[in-house]
């Protein structure tokens, strides 16, 4: 009995069956079971490490955002507000940022905030002794910062970065005290010390994480209708695996928000009097399949337009996602500066048109099972991944591709492979298609994914080494300018070119789903789609 | 006694042997899964200098037996390693984590042997069809993967009737619904070794003698045959011990409770090499230990076993 049984993903369909149970029974029960002034939060992976240069997981950024105050803010239409910087001030050359502190700043321990924890704070994102697993790659570009008055720091790039401003933007650059980084790593990683809305109270590892108020705050940022204190008294996040217990601790009271609401689930949510649902599209790359253009049949760009052309995403999307999802036309997100709406409509379903591109590409014979050959050789992509990055019914939509493609005679190999297998597939870029998606509200995401200089062993994802100078060089310019206007014309070639050559299949835009009971309000999200906490009030809270 | 300290030192020599192979297994185990651990551990694609550094402070680029030498020997001092991805030494994660496994695991254990008793008692050798209905519950919840009956402990106690708390808190209010699903896995093999066991005693001279004195049936079941029946019961418990461990990955994801069995598949699923080890070593080494302490109870309870060296 018992003794084989340790697989807790097994729990994913018997608990998704009775999702629907959970939500639909409304509690008998009258008020929530949580406090006013107190919000619980409820998401499903748990931080490994809350030092926000360390940890490169969403759950981190969800809470340090909350504990750490960035030196500047961004909102979702892409513009910069003051925060622990009051002003800032770019060079000519766009290579030397200079911040002005605001004044009276104060950390958790009481020490105030100067230039030095600014340089501090990114000398410890790059440092390769802190390991950091996403904010070094952020700033790549820094080189050098110098405390030029106590409250005046200049930061020196090795070269023009207008992602800059917008990785500084985000939780994970939030400033640390200098004397904590001169500490040990664990200290940093379990009991994190900012200069945020609320201060970390405690962690009780597998159950939650607690922030209380921080008083004296009065330095919100800039976009923010407000400086002062937040005005929960207190915030519990707390770590809840299974997706469909999280939904039934929100109906039942006992969260005030959950994230991560199964789009099955979003209607009943929706209705529900009791109630809400919030949504915010994720800037950044989509989720899309990306060919490789670069080895084996994928080389043959009819064959990728074939494939591109073969599957009705509008169909797909709509009925894997119960319409809560929209399909994507570009990799660059709606919610993305520099996305091009010229993409929009730009490369409809046409199975006719791979039927002929497939023909005119040689692969004219059929074998039993009714898949196009070539020279006795079966049409076949292999398209390998981890069950763990296919959530969100992600590989129901794989099989949907799988479908349809197999309709104008293309094989897809949908192959589950564990973590050590994947890495070494996208390291050598052994595979055909590989899907994922990436959140940042920065096109200069795409030069992640595109320039030659940044392919997985150089820690960037260019799976497929691809090598396209055109492509490098819009790349590069876009971001060496500050200028909106050059930025975006560059990007939306950028898009318009990844397209035509069908290197990129765009599926969905991501979406955050979160379900917040009605008593809760003033969240908003910021450009990185994450819940703030600072403007939120519960009940006849204050 | 001089067999029973031969036996002891031989049983505590064979416990640190198990301990060794499982420990060995584990370490086998994660190395020789395809893809290099340090990628895997780092998540998305890093940066070769930060490859270099983590590959050489977890000495990935020594040669495999060395690392293993070094793993072994780190063991033999009670050294668990250090968690990269958690920032913390091993002992502490299991430390922070264990007791709120045991808790779960001896509430389960508990109210598993309690409710398979009263079942056995109720119905071995007699009340026919009452014996019939406990024998097909027995088997459904032997059947029925703990998985399903959590989840749907939670929709009918925690979603709808708010009973207790969907979130398992460290109360006892929240070790309710854990415990009785764990409970609900074993109760069926409890029950059904009691009553075979029960029904066997009660046929010994014995039973006949007490009955014959005037005592009750009840009485009978309960002062005379229980004993013999739960020698089996004992061995059994030994056995347990595995089921439980295993039990609690999937009822402590299921009720978001803390505990060994998450901080497992965590660790698993990330390829931490260290926890991995470090809960392996830790459950290899409860399992024996309580192994040894089930056969020297069977010793104790059956005095036939002193003089064999089992």
């Amino acid at each position: 009995m018992g003794l084989g049984r340790p697989l807790p993903s097994l729990a994913l369909p018997a608990a998704s069956l009775i999702a629907a149970a959970a939500t639909a029974c409304a509690p008998g029960g009258a008020a929530a079971g949580t406090a006013d002034g107190h919000l619980v939060y409820a998401t499903g992976l748990e931080p490994d490490c809350l030092d926000p240069q360390v940890s490169g997981l969403e759950v981190t950024a969800l809470i340090d955002r909350s504990i750490f105050d960035s030196l500047v803010g961004m909102t979702p239409d892409g513009r910069f507000h003051p925060w622990l910087a009051e002003r800032w001030t770019v060079s000519e050359d766009g290579r030397t940022y200079t911040f002005h502190l605001r004044s009276g700043v104060r950390f958790h321990d009481g020490t105030p905030l100067d230039a030095a924890a600014v340089k501090a704070t990114l000398d410890h994102a790059v440092d390769p002794e802190t390991k950091s697993r996403y904010a070094a790659s952020l700033v790549r570009s820094y080189a050098s910062a110098e405390v030029v008055a106590p409250r005046v720091v200049k930061v020196r790039l090795r070269e023009p970065d207008a992602s800059f401003l917008q990785a500084l933007s985000t939780a994970h650059l939030g400033i640390q005290p200098t004397a904590r980084l001169r500490g040990n790593a664990e200290a940093l990683c379990g009991t994190p010390v900012g200069s945020g809305p609320f201060r970390f109270a405690g962690w009780t590892r597998g159950k939650q994480v607690v922030l209380t108020r921080n008083p004296g705050y009065s330095w919100g940022p800039g976009y923010a209708g407000h400086r002062g204190p937040a005005h929960l008294e207190r915030l519990s996040i707390g770590f809840v695996p299974e997706g469909s217990v999280r939904l039934g601790a929100l109906t039942a009271g006992q969260a005030d928000m959950v994230d991560g609401v199964p789009t099955t689930n979003a209607a009943s949510v929706r209705s529900s009097g009791r109630t809400r649902l919030l949504r915010a599209d994720m800037p950044g790359a989509v989720f899309g399949i990306f060919l490789n253009g670069t080895r084996g049949v994928l080389a043959d760009e009819r064959v990728r337009t074939a494939l591109m052309r073969a599957v009705d995403i509008d169909r797909l999307v709509e009925s894997v996602y119960s319409g809560e999802y929209s399909r994507a036309w570009s990799p660059l997100s709606p919610a993305t500066t520099g996305y091009s709406r010229a993409t929009e409509g730009s490369w409809p379903y046409d199975p006719a048109l791979s039927d002929r591109l497939l023909d005119q590409a040689g692969w004219t014979g059929r074998d039993s099972a009714g898949y196009r050959t070539k020279n006795g050789e079966r049409l076949a992509l292999r398209w390998p991944y981890m069950s763990k990055l296919m959530q969100d019914r992600r590989h129901v939509l794989a099989q949907g591709v799988q479908a349809h493609a197999k309709r104008v005679g293309i094989a897809v190999d949908l192959v589950n492979e564990d973590g050590g297998a994947m890495a070494r597939d996208v390291l050598q870029g052994t595979m055909d298609l590989y899907s994922t998606s990436l959140a940042r509200a920065e096109p200069d995401i795409l030069r992640y994914y595109f320039a030659r200089d940044r392919t997985p062993p150089k820690g960037g994802g260019n799976f497929f080494r691809l090598s396209d100078s055109r492509l490098d060089r819009l790349l590069r310019d876009a971001a060496a300018t500050t200028d909106p206007a050059v930025r975006a014309r560059h990007y939306a070639e950028v898009q318009d070119r990844l397209l035509r050559k069908a290197l990129v299949v765009p599926l969905y835009v991501p979406v955050r789903l979160v379900g917040a009971s009605t008593e809760v309000r003033g969240v908003r999200f910021d450009s990185h789609a994450y819940p703030l906490f600072y403007e939120a009030r519960k009940g006849g809270g204050k | 006694m001089n067999a029973t300290v031969r036996w002891l030192v031989r049983r505590l020599l064979l416990t640190v042997l198990v301990t060794a192979g499982a420990a060995t297994v584990a370490f086998a185990g994660m190395r020789l899964t395809p893809g290099d651990p340090v990628r895997t551990l780092l998540g998305s694609p890093p940066t070769p200098e930060l490859l270099r550094q983590v590959r050489h402070e977890l000495g990935y680029d020594r040669p495999l037996l060395e690392q293993y030498g070094l793993f072994m020997g780190r063991l033999l001092r009670g050294d668990l390693g250090h968690s990269y991805q958690l920032q913390q030494p091993v002992a502490r994660v299991i430390g922070d984590q264990l007791w709120a496994t045991l808790e779960l695991a001896a509430a389960g254990f508990l109210l598993a042997v309690t409710v398979a008793t009263v079942l056995a008692v109720a119905t071995a050798g007699r009340r026919p069809a009452l014996r019939r209905l406990a024998v097909a519950l027995e088997l459904l919840a032997i059947s029925t993967p703990s998985f399903w009956t959590g989840v749907l402990l939670l929709t009918f106690f925690a979603f709808r009737w708010q009973v207790f708390p969907v979130i398992s808190g460290s109360g006892p209010q929240g070790l309710v619904l854990p415990a009785v699903a764990l409970a609900l896995s074993l109760v069926g093999v409890f029950a059904q070794v009691l009553r075979e066991g029960l029904e066997r005693a009660l046929e010994e001279p014995f039973a006949l003698t007490s009955r014959a004195r005037g005592s009750g049936e009840t009485a009978v079941r309960i002062r005379h045959a229980l004993r013999h029946a739960l020698i089996p019961m004992i061995t059994l418990s030994g056995w347990c011990v595995g089921a439980l461990l295993s039990g609690a990955v999937v009822i402590e994801t299921i009720f978001s409770r803390q505990g060994l069995g998450r901080v497992m598949a965590t660790a698993i699923a990330g390829r931490d090499l260290p926890v991995v080890t470090g809960v392996v070593v830790v459950s290899a080494l409860a399992f024996s230990v309580i192994n040894l302490a089930v056969d020297g109870l069977y010793r104790v309870v059956d005095p036939r076993l002193r003089g064999a060296a089992l």
